[in-house]
């Protein structure tokens, strides 16, 4: 056998396998309820983007104790898959791609706005129903019938801040603008931020661009503060944004800094330590909220972490595994679930996220036809870090 | 194993095979990603804004598709034509460098220019098959026809002008082989097929955006090339499908995935530092295969 010969035969005998080896689509196999009601959730626990993802498996794990401690879904119990997406898109796609295949009814992510863009046309073609925790950009809901967030967009949120900022400092007069040119979150929001500020009157005296992945961020503050700005606005993620707050600080800046929702995590903490101290970030959540839903999540958290104070992430997973929960019970009572295919469980299981209202950890939710999240309050809050620098909470403004 | 893991294991081996080309000939070109980028802005311009290639909108027509395929690659060509002069005067080391240089600045003329989208780059592209498995016949398909060439090369004058340059330029030269213009040949050659295959792979994706060619890009190609093997192509296209496969495959060790992933990279240009596939493999492989066959009679000469 001649060296060409092999590979066009092993070529050959790959492709019989891997073209055997491929799994067929279990849409119109009948829902599989025998170990639980199976929903899947696609986190970035790994990249640049797994500070977030920490805070939503918490969420994830805390709502289904709940759940499934209230009789799970008329007495079966719910069964989550979580599987790591990375920080990236192939990732979000081959990990929304597994658990279809494994036939969840319901899908929780991905993590980042970026991904959504990719791995949610996957769901949407096969009719699976997606509750993201956390894209906060526009036109997610957008992408299909089958696509719902929990997390309001930052359209309505950030503007927010820079109100409560104005109020805090009212003479302020010079905005610089930081974003991440390379990440989708970013530029997103950074557009949202700049109109705001401009609707106040506070045209931006610089806008400086930045990388996701970079570490120094010497040149862009330099050139920011020869224009000597009062306020700074930074829509950055968690780990580049907090070297930009302690780099920012470091090099003398004094004045207030609002950040977007991607500092809204507890995990900047190490990251600027006493430098995060000051900075204002609009809150989809106040672990303040006076309902039995968030009394029940703020116990169930404080318990499993030590009395400390639920991060926004942690509350919206929360929510939207909630919400399939919820959805999950009204339509398994309708028209149980045992026997139905999964094609037509899943369909039914979006119509019901979609009509029904729910008194979540973020208060009262419903969702437009959509499925964007309508919810009534929002919050402004102000990092304060403990003297030590080590640790600190979000302090919510009145 | 699922359709779409499958997918990207061979849009993986495809890239490989283009940076194995220009390594073919000696040149350590790290553009792949650059090329692969422009052929998948190529794809989802057209199929999100031409209405002739959208279709209906969430359905794209074949012919669209391999139109935007023979353009992506074009495109890819023409600038690796373009600049291919200059930049191929340079060696090693520098060459790379400069192809990295090349696929920043690509990055960020895609993320600032005014139709590219910026940072959420270009989506809800158009899905000419309603399931991944039409994506893998399709880009197996490709992969077979990319390797019969590459098969066919060892053969043609320009292939063994190639492998003459990769030994020794100046014996190359010497002996009158156009050194520049065999080099020229390989690095267009490369940028075209990267082309091509991110005109498909923009569609697959969805979504395309600059973070598709990337120096991780870059990087993680060069590994495919590296861990396979850069003598012969089986050596690439092995490479970019185990390596593609086996962050997925590993899933189920849950946490320590990445860290037993990031070892194989290390053990194995360790273990095998001239990658899994060799000549020599190959030929013990064949006369191990070939045994049961030809009883009693020698090995025949590998082509």
């Amino acid at each position: 056998m001649s060296v060409g010969r092999l590979l066009g035969v092993g070529t050959g005998l790959l492709t019989l396998t891997l073209l055997a080896g491929c799994a067929a689509d279990p849409g119109s196999k009948p829902v599989d309820v025998a170990g639980g009601v199976p929903v899947g959730a696609v986190l970035a626990l790994t990249g640049n983007a797994n500070v977030y993802g920490q805070d939503q498996k918490i969420g994830l794990e805390l709502a289904l104790q709940h759940r499934n401690g209230a009789g799970g879904i008329n007495g079966n119990p719910l069964k989550l898959a979580l599987e790591d997406s990375g920080s990236d898109e192939p990732g979000a796609n081959a990990a929304f791609t597994l658990q279809i295949n494994r036939g969840v009814l319901a899908l929780i992510g991905p993590t980042l706005s970026q991904q959504a863009f990719s791995a949610d046309p996957i769901a949407q073609r096969r009719g699976v129903p997606v509750v993201a925790p956390s894209n906060t950009a526009t036109g997610i809901p957008e992408i299909g019938f089958f696509i719902s967030r929990v997390s309001a967009q930052s359209s309505v949120i950030a503007p927010l801040a820079i109100e409560r900022a104005l109020k805090i400092q009212p003479g302020l007069k010079r905005a610089a603008v930081f974003y991440a040119q390379d990440d989708a979150y970013s530029t997103a929001e950074t557009t949202i931020f700049q109109k705001a500020l401009k609707e106040k009157g506070l045209d931006p005296v610089t806008v400086q661009r930045t990388q996701l992945n970079d570490q120094d961020f010497q040149n862009q503050i330099s050139a920011a503060l020869r224009e000597k700005p009062d306020l700074i606005v930074l829509s950055l993620q968690a780990v580049d944004g907090g070297n930009l707050i302690r780099q920012l600080r470091e090099l003398g800046y004094k004045g207030l800094i609002v950040a977007g929702n991607g500092m809204n995590t507890p995990n900047i903490y190490p990251i600027c330590q006493k430098y995060c101290d000051g900075l204002l970030i609009a809150q989809a959540y106040s672990p303040e909220l006076d309902t039995p839903a968030n009394t029940a999540f703020l116990k169930a958290f404080q318990a499993a972490k030590g009395g400390a104070i639920p991060p926004q992430l942690t509350a919206q997973a929360y929510t939207a595994l909630q919400v399939i929960g919820d959805a999950l019970v009204r339509l398994d009572k309708r028209q149980p679930l045992k026997g139905a295919t999964l094609t037509a469980a899943r369909k039914a299981l979006m119509e019901e996220i979609l009509a029904g209202t729910y008194a979540t950890p973020l208060g009262e939710i419903r969702f437009t036809p959509e499925g964007e999240v309508i919810q009534s309050q929002f919050f402004v809050a102000q990092v304060r870090m403990d003297p030590g620098g080590r640790s600190g909470r979000f302090a919510l403004l009145k | 194993m699922d359709a779409a893991l499958l997918e990207q294991m061979l849009l993986g081996a495809l890239l490989a095979l283009s940076v194995y080309l220009p390594l073919r000939c000696g040149q350590l070109s790290l553009a792949t990603p650059g090329f692969y980028a422009v052929g998948g802005y190529v794809a989802a311009l057209l199929s999100t804004g031409v209405p002739a290639f959208a279709g209906s909108g969430a359905t794209s027509p074949l012919p669209a598709l391999l139109a935007e395929m023979v353009l992506g690659g074009a495109l890819a060509g023409l600038i690796a034509l373009a600049i291919g002069g200059p930049v191929l005067r340079l060696r090693g080391i520098y060459l790379a460098i400069a192809t990295i240089a090349l696929v920043e600045i690509l990055r960020v003329l895609n993320l600032n220019l005014p139709f590219t989208g910026g940072a959420m780059g270009i989506f809800g592209i158009p899905q000419p098959f309603a399931h991944a498995e039409g994506y893998v016949l399709f880009t197996l398909a490709l992969l077979a026809l990319a390797c019969w060439l590459c098969q066919r090369l060892e053969a043609l004058r320009l292939g063994r002008a190639m492998a003459a340059i990769r030994d020794d330029e100046l014996a190359a030269a010497c002996v009158g082989i156009d050194t520049p213009r065999t080099k020229l040949i390989a690095f267009v050659a490369s940028a075209v097929l990267a082309g091509v295959t991110g005109a498909l792979a923009a569609h697959f994706f969805n979504s395309w955006n600059a973070r598709a060619g990337s120096f991780d890009a870059s990087i993680t190609t060069l590994a495919f090339v590296v861990f396979g093997g850069s003598r012969l192509w089986p050596g690439p296209v092995l490479g970019g499908l185990v390596l593609t496969a086996l962050p997925e495959l590993l899933r189920p060790v849950g946490d320590l995935r990445l860290i037993l992933f990031g070892a194989v990279i290390l053990l194995g240009p360790l273990f095998f530092p001239q990658g899994l596939v060799t000549a020599e493999r190959l030929h013990w492989l064949a006369a191990r295969l070939g045994r049961g066959r030809h009883r009693g009679r020698q090995a025949p000469q590998a082509p």
